[in-house]
């Protein structure tokens, strides 16, 4: 038979001992993490299209794209390695977290969209 | 040969992985509608365990599909596609980039979509990655945490919508310009 978890404190409080399955911190963290990416691709794109910060060719017959896409790796990774380390063990008030990821990844998806980007 | 290496390329991106992860991403979205009928909450008389695992697994086989449609597309077909032609070359079919921007009524697949397909892909695999590491970290909240049912459900939705909308413009893209 489940436990609810609904009844669970939205403290940021550790949940028990460290590592506790039951704590959703960790999983927030992905969440945001991929938020915080998507964020940085349409930033990538959007500097790129301006002029102010040209994606450098890591890989050159891919050309920009590949340092656009490298750069927005790192960022979504060591984003979520941090947020992990910070939250992992802990109970995170959900709510918050999930609009801050659907809006970043919003902004992202816009600022990736040719016509915004083409307006630079 | 009857197909080229960079076609064999193109068609495993589109059609093995890309529908691979479309069907992954439909079956995931129809997985958690289901699971708005169970019995959430209250007695239960099936284990929940066998579900749980098998939307995690099926999360997993999504994300690595979409990964590899994402690679794959950046990385190998991507450079074939965006070959400028050697001067001189006015026959452009073999350098879909050129030959889609050579003509004002086709310039759009490039400039639309080919420039939406670089980048939103990219988006969709690290969403696709977060739902699934918490679909198989968080089993048992999968089955009672309507919340994060619906996070999960809001992620996938976006994502499908993405691929979706990816797909099809490679599907346009490729009928006029084909990687050969």
């Amino acid at each position: 038979m489940a436990t609810r978890h609904d009844d669970l404190p939205a403290t940021g409080a550790p949940a028990g001992e460290a590592g506790d399955e039951r704590a959703n911190g960790a999983s927030l963290a992905a969440f945001l993490a991929a938020g915080i990416g998507s964020l940085a691709m349409g930033a990538l794109v959007v500097l790129n299209e301006a002029g102010i910060f040209p994606s450098p060719t890591f890989y050159g017959p891919t050309g920009g794209l590949s340092g656009r896409s490298t750069l927005t790796a790192v960022v979504w990774l060591a984003s979520w390695a941090w947020l992990h380390r910070q939250w992992r063990g802990r109970e995170i008030e959900a709510g918050s977290v999930y609009l801050a990821t659907l809006l970043l990844t919003a902004l992202g998806v816009i600022a990736t969209f040719p016509p915004l980007w083409e307006l630079f | 040969m009857l197909f080229s290496f960079d076609s064999l390329a193109t068609m495993f991106h589109g059609i093995a992985a890309g529908g691979l992860a479309l069907m992954g991403l439909f079956a995931a979205l129809f997985w958690l509608y289901a699971m708005r009928s169970a019995d959430v909450g209250t007695t239960r008389t099936i284990d929940p365990a066998p579900p749980q695992r098998a939307f995690g697994v099926l999360m997993v086989v999504v994300a690595a599909a979409l990964w590899m449609t994402v690679l794959g597309g950046t990385y190998i077909v991507f450079p074939t596609y965006r070959t400028p032609p050697p001067e001189g070359v006015t026959a452009l079919a073999d350098y879909p980039r050129a030959f889609l921007l050579s003509d004002a009524g086709t310039a759009w697949l490039h400039a639309f979509a080919m420039e939406s397909k670089e980048h939103m892909p990219w988006i969709a695999s690290m969403l696709a990655t977060a739902v699934a590491f918490v679909a198989t970290r968080e089993r048992p909240r999968l089955w009672t945490d309507r919340g994060l049912r619906g996070m999960i459900g809001a992620v996938l939705a976006v994502v499908f919508g993405l691929v979706s909308f990816i797909a099809l413009l490679g599907v346009l893209v490729n009928k006029v310009a084909p990687v050969q």
